[in-house]
């Protein structure tokens, strides 16, 4: 095997599908060495050495057994330690599924019970250790990867192990909170159930859920994650590893915010006050489209949109109407950021407006509406006004067909004459282009109930079919990709589904720094074999 | 047996013999003149030549590890004295420091020279307050006095000392635990590699080292390596203070060479067992694994006898026991102090230590069976050479010993196990 230089001997292994037991080692944490599970046989000149695998780096002609009797004997033993005072409340934790005392006790234990003596009673169950986390003492097995995460990532160290021997417990410092803006990320490295989420708590056994490949839109950086869900709802975003990304960690901010999708939800295709279905609201705009000059009809369209929704609102300008009346208006306020994932810009695919040669420049577009030079305006996943409703009032009261087509209700939906129910990024697939220029795919997690529930770009499509206007006849995103491909220069040669897992990079000026600024080069090398 | 001169408690008897005044009287300090006189590489090789092992439990060659402090990283290098004496049956050091604080001094200031260090800490064991106001006196002396601070000497060599308190916790007598103590963390050992003599206090390459080793070194460079090597045995070099605790009718401590048979120094120095006939032996602290009055009948005094034995110099202080000593609660003693020590950071000792403990209570209690005591034994093999430092393996020596070699003192207080009740019964 031939792996990188400085790679660990654990690295070595789990990179290339050798299996290891390991709880205290993480590829993006420094090697702490203290569970002592992770043992293999080096042959050494004084024969073979018994010795931990995160802490070796491999070496030229390195001979390493993590099978023989005695280094499998050392893993038990290890596990079984690890496992001597552990309250075994498997039924009522939220780890369960997703524990590696399960798993690896499955894999490298399997021996008999024995203790011989009462169990030890460490204290400690259900502490309210900051906004998110809540701390099991008991489970604990004081890997310290939390303690590092918070030394290394944002800083802030409020965790840190008190007591000596067994008597070792983790805690928060007097006075202090595990209040950063990264908390969450605590819960995912515990590899047993000692730290868990306020949010996910009892809600969901992990064994139902369903993981799906996605992307935080909840700026413009992008984090990958994975949208785990069970018939029809999102109990949580978990971090999707991407080593050139954002490693495995993703920001409470954006974890936090899957409820936000499945709640204050547009339901149903709207004409005025009356429901209808999309088929007939379809056909109603058509007809007020119809009987419109190509100059009276504008579009807004959105940095919260994917690349296809974007490309075929502008398609349909292209063909139908005037490309000039179509923008994308900035207007969110800034969030916060630092020195590590978060963005103050919270669009997840301006790079891809920038892609399309959408313009984001809207105030000639707000004189022209302010004066009354349209009569239908087409708005995309945009609530521009916020919740100014003067505003909205005044500008949006100057137009006379006011098309929505929004996932949420807004100050946007209130003014239209015409809402149509539109998918937020967990119900359809698409794709982002992030700050630093990183096409992204996301992909569909779950599936409204409401079959009038269409993602925009596919509500487009049959809006063009009954226009009568040619080249929108797509099943789906994907294959609206792929045409767009086709058609755009940098994506070229490209596929939906040819898009790496984590990415690829476009050849697009970067808006935003790279993540992780100041933070010391990630200390182990990842250890994937050459072919 | 050889007669030497004492090296390391020739001013021992000596008023006011922690003075410099008394200190410079009786040729103190008189190695610098030899030692400046020879480039650092030369005195490590002098070093390396005379065999000196270091006295902390270990014994690794002193020359060796003074050569793996590399010189070419542009950080400062650091000794750090290792004062925490906390290996339970070790009182040695603290005599070293009370009456002879100067010695020190010179072996830190040769040691320094040698390894190209400008800095020195003393890592004392908090509890040794009258120790560390000697050690401060005697630096205050000899910096005023010109053998500390800038140019020591007219030698162009600087060097600063200070004195560190520890709180009290036997594992920051291990070297990294020291370390992370003196660097004002919870004391807990670090990972190696790196290895402190690379990268060490403060992150700079950093040699630690006992007070005797340390005071050892000063005759060394004024009487040369051979004068050196030629005292002792072959493997076992120069002088040691050693130490007799426990049921002797004479408990103390004398200078000697190496090589004297352990049942001399019980019945010469320690004039005899009290109270009953030899039982056992722990040779050089609780951690080194103890041996059997008979074991004892061909043992000396020397690394090689003791590792002959499968037990361990240690330091070189030994815990003498009478026949009416109970095995049980001594090794009940042990874990409690282990278990109570471990830092907690590694799984096998954090977890081990206060398992064994836990059933040496319930053996004590007297509801366990012989499969507890086998349980004793396969947690020991289980904690032992899977740690990142040696805590666990003190605790799993002692406990494999114990065992093993006074198993009927064990028996005693098991209650018949369920496999010994006869096969037509069950």
């Amino acid at each position: 095997m031939e792996v990188p230089d400085g790679t660990n001997v654990l690295e070595a292994a789990l990179s290339n599908d050798v299996p290891l037991e390991h709880f205290c080692y993480h590829r993006y944490l420094p090697v702490a060495g203290n569970c002592r599970t992770c043992m293999v046989e080096i042959e050494g000149p004084k024969g073979a050495m018994l010795t931990i695998g995160c802490n070796t780096k491999v070496a030229e002609g390195m001979v390493i057994h993590t099978d023989t009797p005695k280094a499998k004997a050392a893993q038990k033993n290890a596990l079984e330690m690890l496992l001597l005072d552990h309250p075994l409340d498997c039924p009522i934790c939220d780890k369960a599924g997703e524990c590696k005392l399960q798993n690896q006790y499955m894999e490298y234990g399997l021996y008999d019970f024995r203790r011989g003596v009462p169990r030890y009673f460490k204290g400690g169950k259900d502490e309210d250790i900051g906004e998110h986390v809540i701390l099991d003492q008991e489970r604990c097995v004081l890997c310290t990867r939390c303690i590092r995460f918070v030394d290394e990532l944002p800083k802030t160290s409020e965790l840190g192990i008190v007591n000596r021997g067994h008597e070792s417990k983790i805690t928060i410092f007097p006075g202090a909170r595990l209040d950063n803006a990264y908390s969450g990320n605590v819960t995912d490295i515990c590899p047993v159930g000692a730290l868990t989420l306020k949010e996910f708590r009892f809600k969901q056994r992990v064994w139902f859920l369903k993981k799906t490949e996605s992307v935080c839109p909840g700026c413009a950086r992008g984090c990958n994650i994975t949208v785990e869900h069970n018939r029809g709802r999102v109990y949580r975003f978990m971090p999707r590893e991407s080593a050139e990304l954002n490693k495995t960690w993703i920001c409470d901010e954006g974890r936090f915010s899957f409820n936000y999708y499945q709640e204050n939800r547009v339901e149903e295709v709207r004409v005025g006050s009356s429901p209808k279905t999309l088929k007939e609201g379809m056909e109603q705009l058509a007809g007020i489209l119809s009987g419109l000059d190509k100059e009276e009809v504008a579009a807004i369209a959105s940095p919260w949109a994917s690349l296809e929704d974007n490309f075929i609102l502008k398609k349909l300008f292209e063909k139908k109407f005037n490309v000039k009346n179509l923008v994308a208006p900035l207007w969110a306020k800034k969030g916060d950021t630092d020195h590590l994932l978060k963005l103050a810009e919270k669009y997840p695919n301006e790079q891809g407006l920038n892609l399309l040669g959408i313009p984001t420049d809207s105030k000639d577009f707000w004189d022209k509406m302010e004066k009354g030079a349209f009569k239908a305006v087409i708005v995309m996943s945009q609530n521009p006004f916020g919740q100014d409703e003067g505003r909205a009032r005044k500008t949006y009261g100057k137009v006379k067909t006011l098309v929505v087509l929004s996932a949420h209700k807004t100050k946007t939906v209130e003014q239209a004459s015409l809402v149509f129910p539109a998918r937020p990024f967990t119900e359809k697939s698409g794709t982002f282009v992030n700050a630093t220029s990183r096409l992204q795919r996301f992909r569909q997690a779950i599936e409204p109930e409401n079959p009038d529930i269409v993602e925009s770009s596919l509500g487009l499509c049959r809006l063009a079919k009954v226009l009568m206007v040619e080249g929108f006849e797509f099943e789906d995103t994907p294959s609206i990709f792929n045409a767009m491909a086709k058609e755009v220069e940098v994506l070229k040669g490209l596929t939906f589904h040819s898009i790496p897992p984590t990415g690829k990079v476009l050849d697009l000026n970067p808006i935003a720094p790279e993540p992780f600024q100041g933070v010391k080069a990630q200390p182990n090398v990842l250890g994937k074999a050459k072919a | 047996m050889q007669t030497v001169e004492p090296q390391l408690t020739k001013r021992f008897g000596l008023k006011d013999s922690y003075t410099l005044k008394v200190f410079l009287a009786t040729g103190g300090y008189s190695s610098l003149k030899n030692l400046f006189a020879k480039k650092p590489a030369e005195v490590i090789e002098e070093v390396k030549a005379s065999g000196l092992k270091g006295r902390g439990g270990a014994g690794f060659p002193c020359g060796m590890k003074w050569s793996f402090v590399p010189q070419n990283t542009g950080k400062p290098i650091y000794l750090a004295v290792n004062a925490d004496e906390g290996e339970p049956g070790t009182f040695t050091d603290n005599y070293m420091m009370m009456n002879d604080p100067h010695l020190l001094l010179e072996g830190i200031i040769c040691a320094c020279y040698a390894i190209n260090s400008h800095m020195a800490y003393i890592y004392v064991r908090g509890e040794f307050y009258a120790q560390i106001q000697r050690l401060n006196g005697a630096i205050d002396e000899a910096r005023k006095a010109g053998y500390l601070g800038k140019n020591i000497q007219g030698s162009g060599f600087d060097l600063e000392v200070y004195v560190h308190r520890g709180a009290g916790a036997y594992i920051c007598g291990e070297e990294t635990g020291l370390l992370e103590s003196l660097e004002g963390k919870p004391g807990k050992p670090r990972i190696k590699p790196p290895f402190p003599a690379v990268v060490g206090l403060f992150g700079c390459p950093t040699i630690i080292n006992n007070v005797k080793t340390l005071s050892s070194v000063p005759w060394i460079i004024a009487n040369g390596a051979a004068a050196y090597a030629a005292i002792g045995t072959k493997e076992s070099t120069g002088t040691h203070v050693f130490g007799l605790s426990g049921h002797v009718n004479q408990t103390g401590y004398w200078e000697m060479p190496f090589g004297l048979p352990m049942m001399e120094f019980i019945n010469h120095y320690g004039k005899g067992v009290k109270g009953g006939a030899l039982k056992a032996v722990i040779p050089g602290g609780s951690s080194c694994p103890i041996l059997t009055a008979k074991e004892c009948e061909d043992l000396t005094l020397t690394y090689e006898s003791m590792r002959d034995h499968k037990t361990m110099f240690g330091t070189g202080c030994a815990i003498v026991m009478n026949e009416h000593v109970d095995m049980v609660k001594v090794l009940k003693n042990l874990t409690h102090f282990y278990s109570h020590e471990s830092c907690g950071q590694c799984t096998p000792c954090r977890e081990g230590t206060a398992w064994e403990d836990r059933l040496m209570k319930k053996l004590l209690d007297g509801e366990a069976t012989t499969q507890e005591l086998s349980m004793m034994l396969e947690i020991a093999d289980n904690m032992e050479g899977k740690t990142i430092c040696v805590l666990s393996a003190a605790l799993a020596m002692p406990v494999r010993s114990f065992i093993q070699k006074f198993r009927a003192d064990f028996e005693k207080y098991c209650k018949p196990s369920i496999s010994a009740v006869p096969a037509e019964i069950s």
